[in-house]
């Protein structure tokens, strides 16, 4: 009980350092940039562009009976949030050293920090995802994306990523910290995990046996649960929905198992 | 209020990972390992004392003798390999200054993040802030990216934002020859206040005259281990005369 109580307490007390690393990050990511935090929402849109012209126009990819560009957006917007904020969690700590080796600061603020910090942006391509979804009523890609109730699960699909996420990130920062040869490797393993996860294809044109175990794979998960939410108006199973959480809160206890063993050692290796 | 208790602190000189090459022999050839024993440095070895409320404690000795690692064991930011450290209140450490400042962000957005990092709360910041601006003179640079601020004025800015609360214990590691000869002076002044104010004080300098001036009592340390703990000027005499004597 009184754990529980210093963790909160913990919580509340750094979540000013929190929010202002968050601030940080967006101020120095668009300092001296004309259109400024204009480009969160511009940057999904052009890249969006760019990869529906490739798939749809280029190589013809399509999935049949589901609007291709909203399940590419889809796939790409979520599986970005992941590489993405778990490769700069990796990195936060070893970045942050200089503050480590100076100050005591609960070192987990550093990859929660980034994971949220990458989620904000997360939000911000949500407005021209919508936008393709609404542009489905008028034509936009052949099928047409009915808004329906089942989105109020996708908040729930979203959070459950978001823990994922964290897991990972904090797995990867705490090795990354003893290893730094971790910074190539897993930008491989992320270029993999891409190709493995139905991002621009659909699982069906696999051969059954691999399709098994390509289902094993988290991500698989988040996206076929928002995607069936978007695409087909249909709610993901309970053993589904059960299943996102139990991966998220899974990662993310075995993450923070491993960061709180580690942690202390930290200092002598950054 | 501080009680130090037989604290050593072990480094692994070879932490540096060996090349591939190294690693690669080192599995097979057993004379080409390089002995763990060998890679060890004791920073710190058996190390107890204790502070009572309000003291000022100066902490001496040669450059790499362990002052620093001592300070870094105290507030917490490694935990010793033997033995425990105790404290109680809140710690200000002023071990260096301007921890995480941004060089890209203004000075206004400094004092908010570098305060952040300090552990003040928001509500705290907005009343401090004119207090911090006035005491670092830098009214005129507030919207200033810190990276075109001269060193001089990065440093009266983190005094200034370390210095404005009133800690319980602060640890301060040779800080008050920061700034223009002006700016030295004040931040004298405001030391002599926090300590008149009732502050445990740790402070570590080179300047044996600063020491005796402000200090109770003195903690030699060399080589990681304490010397000779007793009065300001018998300590700092003798380690005088053993550095030049």
């Amino acid at each position: 009980m009184t754990a529980i109580k210093n963790i909160l307490g913990n919580f509340k007390r750094y979540s000013f350092l929190m929010k202002q690393l968050i601030v940080r990050d967006f101020k120095v990511k668009y300092k001296r940039s004309v259109l400024g935090v204009l480009w969160s929402i511009l940057q999904p849109i052009l890249m969006m562009t760019v990869m529906a012209i490739v798939f749809s126009q280029m190589f013809k990819f399509k999935v049949e009976g589901t609007n291709f560009l909203v399940y590419l957006m889809t796939g790409i917007i979520m599986f970005n949030y992941f590489s993405e904020a778990s490769n700069l969690a990796m990195s936060s700590v070893v970045v942050n050293f200089s503050l480590i080796n100076k100050v005591y600061i609960p070192k987990y603020i550093f990859p929660f920090a980034k994971c949220l910090f990458v989620g904000i942006n997360f939000l911000l391509t949500l407005i021209p995802w919508l936008g393709i979804i609404v542009l489905s009523y008028f034509g936009l890609g052949q099928y047409t994306c009915h808004i329906n109730i089942w989105y109020l699960l996708l908040p729930y699909v979203f959070i459950c990523l978001f823990l994922f996420t964290l897991g990972i990130g904090l797995i990867t920062a705490c090795i990354s910290v003893f290893l730094r040869d971790m910074f190539y490797i897993y930008g491989i393993i992320l270029i993999i995990w891409n190709y493995m996860t139905p991002v621009f294809y659909s699982i069906e044109i696999l051969p059954e046996s691999l399709q098994t175990i390509f289902k094993l794979n988290p991500l698989y998960l988040y996206l076929t649960g928002a995607r069936s939410i978007v695409l087909a108006s249909a709610r993901p199973s309970f053993t589904q929905m059960g299943m996102m959480l139990a991966y998220g809160v899974g990662t993310l206890i075995i993450g923070l198992l491993l960061f709180k063993k580690k942690q202390d050692k930290f200092i002598y290796y950054v | 209020m501080i009680k130090v208790d037989n604290v050593s602190m072990k480094f692994n000189l070879g932490m540096e990972a060996g090349s591939f090459k190294e690693t690669f022999i080192a599995l097979f050839d057993k004379k080409r390992r390089v002995s763990k024993q060998k890679n060890e440095f004791w920073a710190l070895k058996n190390v107890s004392f204790e502070v009572k409320k309000g003291e000022v404690i100066g902490i001496i000795g040669s450059n790499g003798a362990g002052k620093s690692t001592l300070l870094k064991v105290i507030s917490g930011v490694m935990k010793p390999t033997k033995g425990t450290v105790q404290t109680h209140g809140v710690i200000s450490p002023m071990i260096e200054l301007g921890a995480g400042f941004d060089p890209e962000l203004t000075a206004r957005e400094n004092i908010y993040l570098n305060g952040a990092i300090l552990g003040y709360s928001k509500k705290f910041l907005d009343e401090k802030f004119d207090e911090i601006v006035e005491f670092s003179e830098l009214i005129d640079f507030l919207d200033v990216p810190i990276k075109n601020f001269s060193s001089g004025m990065i440093a009266k800015l983190a005094f200034s934002i370390a210095t404005v609360v009133n800690p319980e214990i602060l640890i301060v590691d040779e800080i008050l020859s920061v700034g223009d000869i002006k700016f030295q002076d004040k931040s004298k002044n405001k030391m002599m206040s926090m300590i008149n104010g009732g502050t445990t004080v740790l402070y570590v300098s080179h300047s044996l005259s600063t020491v005796k001036e402000l200090c109770n009592r003195v903690i030699w340390i060399e080589h990681g281990e304490v010397v000779k703990i007793g009065k300001a000027k018998t300590v700092c005499d003798e380690y005088y005369k053993k550095q030049l004597g």
